[in-house]
């Protein structure tokens, strides 16, 4: 028992030393100061400002984490310490990671470090500190810390059925507090104003209903758990054809519910939407490169930039063409006439950027299509294409969108519909080509080129086709784009674009249509209604790209059948040099 | 003996009509400029010096990148974000020695060392610590997952700099040492220029006695060649995989100091362009060729500077040094469809 204890107790300073690490870098990099700014549950009466802020959680949670984490070792099979030893650890990683950024805040109170790093000043001192000076301050910093990783591990020596009910309950009341910039003006379109009144107030979350959702949720999670649940046993019992009926009413329930949704809220909530329902159709086309060929393209933003400036200069009265579309039907007709020209217009740039990259083997394909996509960026925002596409400025003057029924759309936010319906279009698609003779022609092809050849698969047709059927989705999400905001400018077509759009298919799973979907919902739409975010955006994107490859390559939702080729045969890695030559000769 | 001709597919005729396209607009380009007789003897050596010093910046930073897929087969992204954040680090050091009772402006050459020192030794610590974190858990892992993991670490250390140091363009202080110009034979050159492709060589001569005369140096060529076999030899070869990241992290600090020298300016933005340019000086060279990032370096440098004008100018093309990205761009592109072992690339390494 004793070297056991002794190993624990190095190996919980160890992960002190990390959390300590994670949370002076969260408070130097500004994300604690900008999220202190943000209650999630009011203070008591809902009145002032809130008791419990984003900040303070995200600090909470470092340690908390690291106390499951560390207790969840200790409990294993394998080890089995004791529940009192695996608390203790637990307990003493968060005072260790206390410690330190108690230390931290010292010295950012004693020394200004304000000239390099900008966001220590002595607001985040204040934060830090809980605004109870310099000596009780840090002191219940570390309380904090130790408690939280006390608590972490403690949750560990639950049954895994309590465990999972109450994570489940907290995470649950923690989302609805965040959510509440989405889920008040739902409520308030619905005139269900005394359940607005009794969840929200200023400050955040109300204490009655956060308990009460706790209760709620923790309850329930817990019941389904139960050894012998009744819901969950009938649906398990069920056949096959009958869970799928139940599965796609669900589905349709949920559609119901989204499409009623602009009708019940406030345009905020369209507009954010509407913006994941562009990631949308871009990820799903991307899925079909990355996803089902496996063709790594970096340069995907070249396709959205290509979709949106063609629609624009076939619609716009003041493009260099002067809108040939619009001079033919008139407003009204135009968008819908131009869009298969935009669609066969990126279907030819797909196979025309494809053609020459066919041979080359996945980083450098991955290169090459990156200096494709910022060419492209360059090239529209020139001089020396100016007098074509408008240089710096863009095309401006796009008409608005006419939809048979429904008439002219006039704001931004009324394009819900439309890009929901072809959002729904790409997903189908998507989904029957998955299923189709082509897309298991992909799967050969990404699993291994050559064994693919070797069984008739023609390779080179199959890339191509992978790349024009991306481009094209990529294409009609350009063209949405371009009407919705009624100009293009070179400015939106970034290579933070590419790395959006992959960032969301990696977390969500490469090749599936769900996880997609998951995952423009979490990476997009997440960040846009929580106006806190602003660039820290693109630094969880970062830290989500490289924690995934790491942790869990498959993505948050996994296929069972389609495993992308991260997950290629080992065997081909161990010979790399023999495999790379004879793909880049080939 | 003879070779039967390939069949004629339509990829091989997209190529060659690629192929013949290229060469006939540069000879139409090129020859359209210089009979046009716009810009003058001055101006060419103005650009070359310009693309010459920039070039050396670029050879520094695709050093790391040739030394890297030597060793791992991998291209490591997050170089450009190691090199921006040596810039920092060598800004804010600069800026203290000039506060501290003009220390920078009473002793500029220790000054300026210290800055050096900095900026390498931060530099390559983001190295190492990336290496540990996010490149050796993946040491066997298929080659794109390394690839996406180094994007995300470019963005990652992209917007921690971001965080910590604002979004503002900064400037390291004026040195008079470095300012003002010189004339050699004749011609009036910036002496930042100078002094940058001088630094640029000492370097690079420092890294050529390393990797080919010292034991480390042996032990880093070895891994390059084969892993299993070195770690056979008796090679760690964990231990010559972080001198290698801490080589690469050196060498980008120096030229994140010389860059932002260059240019006048500092921000989080600023390792994205050089970073792909680098690489694709590096693969220009030949990937894993020590002599191959150099030569590629200065080749891209001097390309993306005299390029533009040479081919655009004369087309009559507005502003064409709008489009230098565009040629480093094209570069790669074409190298790589073209010649993806590069210049000096050995065939097994590609």
């Amino acid at each position: 028992m004793e070297p056991l204890a002794r190993a624990a107790v190095r190996r919980a300073i160890l992960v002190g030393g990390v959390v300590g690490a994670a949370t002076v870098y969260m408070c130097m990099v500004g994300l604690v100061g900008a999220f202190a700014a943000r209650p999630l549950i009011a203070g008591v009466g809902g009145e002032g400002p809130g008791i419990v802020t984003l900040g303070l959680v995200m600090l909470a949670a470092v340690p908390f984490l690291a106390g499951m984490t560390v207790a969840s070792r200790l409990r294993s099979a394998t080890t089995n310490a004791s529940g009192a030893l695996a608390v203790g650890c637990a307990a003493l990683s968060g005072l260790v990671g206390g410690v330190l950024l108690a230390a931290f805040t010292l010295i950012a109170n004693a020394v200004p470090l304000n000239g390099v790093f900008i966001p220590v000043t002595p607001t985040l001192v204040d934060i830090l500190t809980f605004e109870q000076g310099p000596v009780v301050g840090p002191i219940l910093l570390t309380i904090v810390a130790t408690v939280a990783g006390a608590i972490g591990g403690a949750i560990q020596l639950l049954d895994s059925r309590d465990r999972r009910a109450i994570l489940s309950g907290i995470g649950i009341v923690l989302l609805l507090a965040l959510l509440k910039p989405i889920v008040d003006p739902i409520l308030a379109g619905l005139e269900l104003d005394a359940v607005r009144d009794f969840l929200f107030s200023a400050g955040g979350l109300s204490q009655a209903a956060a308990a009460l959702t706790l209760a709620l949720v923790v309850g329930l999670s817990w019941a389904w758990g139960r050894p012998a649940a009744p819901l969950r046993d009938r649906m398990r019992s069920m056949p096959a054809e009958h869970r799928r009926r139940v599965g796609l009413a669900l589905a349709a329930i949920g559609i119901a519910a989204l499409l009623i949704l602009p009708q019940i809220s406030t345009g905020f909530v369209s507009l954010v939407l509407v913006n994941v329902g562009f990631y949308l159709m871009l990820a799903l086309g991307l899925n079909i490169v990355v996803g089902y060929a496996g063709l790594l393209d970096l340069g995907y933003v070249a396709f959205y930039a290509v979709g949106a400036y063609t629609m624009a200069i076939l619609i716009s009265p003041s493009s260099s063409l002067d809108g040939p579309i619009t001079a033919l039907v008139g407003p009204e007709w135009a968008f819908w006439l131009a869009i298969p020209i935009v669609m066969l217009v990126t279907a030819l740039v797909g196979i025309l950027i494809g053609a020459p990259v066919l041979r080359l083997r996945g980083d450098y394909l991955a290169i090459v299509t990156l200096g494709f996509g910022e060419i492209a960026r360059i090239l529209f925002g020139s001089d020396a294409l100016r007098n074509w596409v408008g240089g710096p400025n863009g095309v401006v003057g796009l008409p608005n969108l006419h939809l048979p029924v429904l008439g002219e759309l006039t704001g931004p936010g009324e394009y819900f519909y439309p890009v929901m319906a072809f959002a729904a279009f790409a997903a189908f698609v998507a989904w029957r080509l998955s299923n189709s003779r082509t897309g298991r022609a992909w799967n050969a092809l990404r699993e291994d080129e050559s064994v693919a050849q070797a069984t008739g698969v023609n390779t080179t047709n199959y890339k191509l086709l992978a790349f024009a059927l991306g481009g094209t989705l990529g294409g009609l999400s350009g063209a949405l784009f371009a009407v919705q905001l009624r100009t293009v400018f070179p400015g939106s077509f970034l290579l933070i674009v590419s790395i959006t759009v992959l960032a969301i298919i990696i977390l969500g799973g490469m090749g599936t249509i769900r996880g997609v979907i998951v995952g423009a919902l979490i990476l997009v739409g997440l960040p846009d209604a929580l106006r806190e975010f602003g660039e820290y955006r693109f630094l969880v994107y970062g830290a989500a790209l490289v924690a995934m490859m790491i942790l869990r390559p498959e993505g948050l939702f996994p296929s069972k059948t389609r495993r992308a080729e991260l997950h290629e045969d080992v065997d081909v890695d161990d010979r790399p040099q023999l495999a790379a030559s004879g793909e880049a000769t080939a | 003996m003879l070779k039967r001709p390939e069949r004629l597919t339509l990829l091989g005729v997209v190529l060659w009509a690629l192929r013949i396209g290229i060469v006939a607009g540069v000879v139409v380009g090129a020859w359209a400029t210089l009979s046009s007789g716009g810009l003058s003897g001055g101006t060419w050596i103005t650009l070359l010096t310009a693309g010459l010093s920039q070039g050396a910046i670029y050879a520094l930073i695709a050093l790391g990148y040739t030394l890297v897929y030597g060793v791992l087969l991998m291209i490591n992204f997050a170089h450009g974000e190691v090199f921006m954040l040596g810039a920092f680090s060598g800004m804010f050091v600069a800026n203290a020695l000039l506060s501290a009772d003009g220390f920078l402006v009473t002793y500029p050459l220790l000054g300026l060392l210290g800055v050096f020192a900095a900026a390498m030794l931060t530099s390559m610590l983001v190295a190492l610590v990336l290496e540990r974190v996010a490149y050796r858990p993946l040491r066997r892992a298929p080659r794109l997952v390394p690839l996406i993991t180094a994007i995300g670490a470019s963005l990652f250390l992209q917007y921690t700099a971001f965080g910590m140091f604002g979004s503002r363009t900064r400037r390291y202080p004026p040195v008079e040492l470095l300012s003002g110009r010189v004339d050699i034979f004749g011609f009036s050159f910036q002496r930042i220029e100078i002094i940058t492709i001088v630094a640029a060589l000492v370097l690079m001569a420092l890294l050529f006695y390393f990797v080919e005369r010292t034991r480390t140096g042996r032990a880093m060529r070895a891994v390059s060649e084969d892993k299993d076999v070195a770690a056979l030899m008796g090679i760690n070869v964990d231990r010559t995989i972080v001198i290698t990241f801490a080589i690469g992290g050196l060498l980008a600090g120096a030229a994140g100091v010389l860059y932002s020298l260059l240019f006048n300016r500092v921000d989080f933005g600023m390792g994205i362009l050089p970073g792909i340019k680098a690489f694709t000086a590096a693969v220009l060279g030949g990937i894993g060729s020590v002599t191959g990032a150099v030569v590629g370096g200065i080749l891209i440098g001097i390309l993306e500077n005299v390029g533009p004008s040479l081919l655009l100018f004369g087309l009559g093309v507005p502003s064409p040094n709008q489009l230098r990205d565009v040629v480093a761009f094209s570069v790669l592109v074409l190298v790589l469809i073209f010649r993806p072992t590069g210049l000096f690339g050995r065939k097994e390494n590609v």
